[in-house]
């Protein structure tokens, strides 16, 4: 019996291909090699599965010299690899005969976790070397992919029978426990951060050059787990792990931290900080991850609005057609003063900004369209009349503005999302009290004689220069 | 056996070696609503640098000066009424 696979994994630990020997332990049949798994794992059987590793990868080992504890940790991995290929395969055959129902995601899911927990066994016992971490990544990420396979599949299987069986305490608890995999896959994947973090080798043989790329898969896991405090402590961790400088890991480790850093401060409401950290993440990005270009423009695009004060523009979007179409339209009503279509754009692109949690944070540019509304008035009423001895140097625009001509644009501005329902002017005097508070104009109202008296300097701030 | 029941057991014998299938799984396995894992493990910054440079990123300003759009137009006419309103009144 001859294990190709063990052949390649002697090869490449000789070279000492760390990405190598990662691409072996996947669930995912390489494309140049479409029939792997399937040739490897009928290549043997269950009886015989860990003799024959033990003597393919012992016996003979083709010059490869490892302890003989490695050695027998490796047949262990190799061995529990073949078998949760088995378990996938099976889940595979299932979906090809028409009968996904009975895919034992479930199944596929333990054998894989089974992988991950071996290997991250050895590597705390340091029988693993260092170079070897990629294998831990691709463990990590297929865990969450299984473990997210294998919750749809009890969702469905639970739901089905809640629909026909009625109530029946079991499938209530299960429906309420509906990611019970994925919150497996965070607990096995925070133990796996964890052993990189707590690494004490010398810094060059360390673990924790997996530190950030753990954490990355930990994120992803949180999120889609909607905890946020999972992240938060995550953040923690690795602020207070001694660690190299994050710009001397490869870019995908740093762009992706910095990523869902980025998000995080954001949440949070910290916009400066979100900012810094999504400027660096897309400064850096990979030029053809368009998609990830994409998610990261949709968290710094709120935030430069609002910390920077800066709009953008159609060159920025235009290799993303469809933040483009979210985006542009609310730009464009900022910058026209149009409230009614600032709405409109909000309205439309809801159902994005809502699910990608932004959409509270681009309510508060409405803000920003109203300055510029306001300012409009400002701009539209000309100027001071020139006193005796004044030359056309001195004219000054108008400061002193009847709180009628506010009302007058703030009703023009909302028309068409207003249909019908006309704003009053306690409203509108409430509105400008709001900017001056936020020092979106300065100014100050003048109840008795119905105006607004504006700075005479910068009456409307806001723009850096 | 009729040519239909020999080529509904070849399939049943070895469905998984139907690469189609292989692939329906694959894209199962990757396809994914977070940030996606790039196609490299590392590469060069300089190659990311946008060719117009930072500059065009960003609109420079909102304050938008041009009073001579429709709204504008709109807001000038609207502001006349208002104002001639407070002049009869007075």
């Amino acid at each position: 019996m001859s294990f190709l696979l063990v052949d390649e994994f002697k090869y490449l630990y000789g070279q000492e291909d760390g990405y190598g020997l990662a691409a072996i332990f996947t669930p995912v049949a390489p494309e140049t090699d479409p029939n792997r798994l399937v040739a490897f794992y009928r290549s043997s059987n269950a009886m015989h599965v860990s003799n024959e590793l033990r003597s393919a990868l012992i016996y003979h080992s083709g010059g490869l010299s490892l302890s003989k504890e490695e050695a027998s940790a490796w047949v262990e991995v190799f061995a529990s690899y073949w078998s949760a290929i088995g378990e996938i395969l099976l889940c595979e055959e299932m979906i090809g005969q028409g009968q996904a129902d009975f895919a034992n995601w479930n199944k596929a899911y333990e054998s894989w976790r089974g992988v991950t927990t071996l290997l991250q066994r050895y590597f705390n016992r340091s029988l693993f070397p260092y170079w070897a971490i990629p294998c831990l990544y691709t463990a990590g990420k297929y865990l969450r992919l299984l473990a997210i396979k294998a919750d749809d599949a009890s969702r469905e299987r639970s739901g089905n029978v809640a629909y026909s069986g009625g109530f029946d305490d079991e499938d209530i608890v299960k429906s309420v426990r509906k990611m019970e995999k994925l919150e497996d896959a965070a607990r096995v994947m925070n133990s796996v951060f964890g052993s990189c973090a707590n690494d004490r080798a010398p810094i060059e043989q360390s673990r924790k050059w997996g530190i950030y790329n753990m954490a990355n898969l930990c994120f992803k896991i949180y999120f889609q787990l909607n905890s946020l405090n999972l992240c938060k402590s995550l953040i923690r961790s690795v602020s207070v792990t001694e660690l190299p400088p994050l710009n001397q890991y490869p870019l995908s480790h740093q762009v992706t931290f910095n990523y869902y850093s980025g998000v995080m401060s954001f949440i949070e409401e910290d916009y400066s900080k979100a900012e810094e950290f999504l400027k660096e993440a897309f400064e850096k990005c990979h030029p053809q991850a368009t998609k990830n270009q994409e998610l990261i423009l949709t968290y710094l695009i709120p935030c430069h609005i609002l910390t920077s004060h800066q709009l953008p523009t159609p060159q920025l979007l235009a290799p993303f057609p469809q933040l483009a179409s979210l985006f542009l339209p609310l730009a464009a009503a900022i910058k026209h003063a149009s409230l009614a279509e600032f709405d409109a754009a909000l309205q439309a692109g809801e159902p994005y900004f809502v699910k990608r949690r932004i959409y509270l944070t681009l309510e508060r540019a409405r803000d920003i369209a109203l300055r510029n509304l306001l300012r409009k008035v400002f701009v539209t009423g000309g100027y001071e009349p020139l006193l005796e001895g004044q030359t056309e140097a001195d004219r000054k625009r108008r400061t002193r503005i009847p709180i009628t001509e506010f009302v007058a644009a703030v009703r023009l501005s909302s028309k068409a999302s207003n249909s019908g329902e006309t704003i009053d002017r306690d409203e509108v005097e409430c509105l400008l009290a709001n900017m001056m508070y936020k020092d979106l104009m300065k100014g100050y109202i003048h109840r008795e004689r119905g105006i607004v008296v504006l700075s005479k300097n910068q009456p409307f701030p806001g723009t850096k220069t | 056996m009729s040519a239909a029941d020999s080529k509904t057991a070849t399939k049943n014998d070895a469905p998984t070696t139907d690469p189609t299938d292989k692939k329906a799984l694959a894209a199962k396995l990757e396809e994914d609503d977070e940030f996606e894992d790039f196609p490299a493990e590392d590469w060069e910054v300089e190659n990311t640098d946008l060719p117009s440079g930072n500059t065009h990123l960003w609109e420079e300003s909102w304050d938008d000066d041009d009073t001579n759009d429709d709204f504008s137009a709109q807001l000038k006419e609207e502001l006349k009424k208002v104002a001639t309103e407070g002049a009869k009144k007075s």
